[in-house]
């Protein structure tokens, strides 16, 4: 058997700021294999996009990847120069972000845009990088694309541009696409589309993808594997169905536990998580996630938990389950 | 299964759009520059200077049929409206009209040739204090500083004194000091340009500093250029007049609105035209510069109306 696409191995990213070090990813490691879908999950600050941003090597000062290996094609990307990792970005590893309203430059024509990684890694002219991007574009599902190449991002909707960004990502055909919240800023049946546009993508061109998400609707829909993150670490990991199935770290239980269920009496309350996420700069001891954890135990407070294999492919960094305790059925 | 990708929404027959709609930033701001009446005849006058700068020698050979340098002692302070000479002339009995003909060159030289040269340097160092922050950008900020703490006029006579002020030096040392404040406008806007998605979009793309720098900061910030280049004109001119008739910039026999007036000073109660056509060509260019400027300010920025 092959070995993953893309290898991140106790990678740490930090933040210098006057107020102290910000510990955004504290030793993250996962693998993503080809043509594989990863969902990567937690709540805002938990690292999601921090940790897909170092791999993109795009954190920038103050911030720092301060450990780590990230591996990809048998090299390790965090020790690539510069221009070694231009060469990376966009032609082997591509990445779309949240907010497609202002992740396209207002200034240029929209087919241009698409067509630019082509120019940059394929040395093609502009004529034909933009012929190029006319084609992405009508597989992404853009109406009349020869036509709609020529406007401005401004005369498009978000669902457009965000279709716009995802051909952006697909002209160079990469291996591993990483989308940061694709759907976040769409309204609902849009991100429906988006996300079944997604799915096709990693079908058709076997592009590997990371999925960065807080909608957990969207990871049982999408993923075949899932992380959860939680402060900066991964707190739970695995293949989704069993992960959905048996949480076996309390932060997945509670937020599997907290999403509304259609079959809920009515006036039911929602069971949100009590607490708020930890302050980066200075963590709890222990588990980080031990204040807001109604299994805690005195343990949880003093070290911290490693991550260790539950299941057969699961993996979960919690004492409490690790002694053997089973959680409630969420 | 339904086709993913024709998950598209319905298909609806196209609509007719108001004419505002599918312009581009550019088109739309040139329209509203071509429709501003002041704007515009400011601009065609500012082009009427330039013509007549650039077609001096022409019209002193054939409809003036005189030199600038060409004196006439039998003719001095002739009035205006006197045979062959439409403006007058001078105490040296040169042409006034002649002279005003090739000052445009002066002035018109100088103002563009200062206004570039503040632009690119202005915009340059702009560019890479906002792009790249931190120390670098604290460095050029605090040279800019200097720069423009510096009393310009103290700068322009002793650059005068060193260098000796021709077309080209003059423009430079006029140059030398206007690129600070472009500097820091456009740092200012590149700070917020910057901060936007598709600046870390593009990057991820692969494109390099200089690519980013370049090809997507430099069009954001272009209008800012535009904008202030249109205003700044105007003071140039002003300026380079002001050094003439100072005697640390353009000197005679080449004739200059500024120093044109220099001499006609000591005439002023018998001949007032001499003062008169200098100082109204240069009130005329001034004043077209900035309407000029303000309508340009106006279509590229709309908010600030």
């Amino acid at each position: 058997m092959p070995g993953p696409l893309l290898g991140v191995h106790d990678l740490k990213t930090q933040f210098f700021t006057p107020e102290g070090v910000v510990k955004a990813v504290d030793g993250v490691s996962f693998e993503l294999n080809a043509g594989e879908t990863l969902g990567i999950v937690g709540e805002s600050g938990s690292g999601k996009s921090v940790t897909a941003m170092s791999i993109m090597r795009l954190i920038s000062p103050p911030g720092r990847i301060v450990e780590g290996r990230v591996l990809y094609d048998g090299r390790d990307l965090a020790t690539l120069s510069e221009s070694e990792m231009q060469g990376i970005r966009g032609e082997s590893i591509a990445m779309i972000f949240q907010d497609p309203m202002t992740s396209l430059n207002p200034v240029f024509k929209v087919g241009w845009q698409v067509g630019e990684p082509l120019m940059l890694h394929r040395g093609e002219s502009k004529a034909k990088a933009f012929a190029s991007a006319v084609s992405v574009l009508a597989k992404v599902g853009i109406p009349s694309p020869g036509d709609r190449a020529r406007d401005y991002p401004h005369h498009f909707s978000g669902g457009m541009r965000q279709r716009a960004m995802i051909a952006m990502g697909l002209t160079t055909t990469p291996k591993v696409l990483i989308a940061d919240e694709p759907t976040t800023a769409l309204d609902v049946t849009i991100q429906a589309q988006i996300l079944e546009l997604l799915r096709t993508v990693n079908r058709e061109f076997g592009t590997a993808t990371i999925l960065i998400t807080h909608n957990l609707g969207v990871v049982a829909g999408m993923c075949e594997r899932v992380m959860v993150m939680y402060a900066g670490k991964v707190v739970e990991s695995g293949p989704t169905e069993d992960v959905f199935a048996h949480p076996t770290h309390p932060y997945t239980w509670s937020l599997l536990r907290s999403i509304p269920r259609l079959d809920a009496e009515r006036h039911e309350p929602l069971k949100p998580i009590e607490g708020l996420p930890p302050d980066l700069i200075d963590l709890p001891s222990g588990c980080a996630f031990h204040p807001r954890c109604p299994f805690a135990i005195e343990k949880c407070s003093r070290d911290v938990p490693p991550l260790n294999r539950v299941g057969d492919a699961q993996l979960a960094a919690c004492w409490v389950t690790q002694s053997g305790t089973e959680l409630p059925h969420a | 299964m339904i086709d993913p990708i024709a998950v598209e929404a319905p298909q609806v027959p196209a609509q007719p759009v108001p004419a505002h709609v599918g312009r581009s930033y550019w088109r739309a701001a040139f329209s509203r520059l071509r429709r501003n009446r002041i704007g515009m005849a400011s601009g065609a006058l500012l082009l009427f200077f330039v013509l007549v700068a650039l077609t001096a020698p022409l019209i002193a050979g054939f409809i003036t049929h005189t030199n600038y340098s060409s004196q006439d002692l039998t003719n001095t302070f002739a009035s205006p409206l006197s045979p062959g000479h439409l403006l007058g002339t001078d105490d040296l009995g040169r042409d006034t009209l002649t002279r005003l003909l090739f000052g445009a060159q002066v002035s018109m030289g100088i103002g563009f040739l200062a206004v570039f040269v503040s632009l690119a340097i202005g915009a340059a160092v702009g560019l890479v204090a906002g792009y790249y922050g931190g120390l670098i950008d604290g460095l050029l900020m605090r040279f800019v500083d200097v720069i423009l703490a510096i009393p310009s006029i103290f700068l322009f006579i002793l650059m005068s004194i060193l260098f000796k002020p021709s077309t080209v030096t003059l423009a430079l040392i006029i140059a030398s000091v206007g690129w600070g404040s472009i500097a820091r406008l456009v740092r200012g806007e590149v700070l917020s340009v910057r901060t936007r998605d598709f600046m870390v979009a593009t990057r991820a793309l692969g494109a390099s500093d200089a690519r980013l720098i370049i090809r997507h900061l430099l069009p954001n910030v272009l209008h800012v250029l535009i904008v202030f280049g249109s205003l700044y004109l105007g003071s140039v001119i002003l300026t380079e007049a002001a050094l003439d008739f100072l005697g640390l910039g353009i000197n005679p026999p080449i004739p200059s609105w500024g120093n044109m007036l220099t001499n006609s000073e000591t005439f002023f109660f018998h001949s007032r035209w001499l003062v008169l056509w200098p100082g109204v060509t240069i009130f005329l260019a001034v004043l077209a510069a900035n309407l000029f400027g303000n309508a340009v300010r106006d279509a590229f920025d709309p908010r600030l109306r």
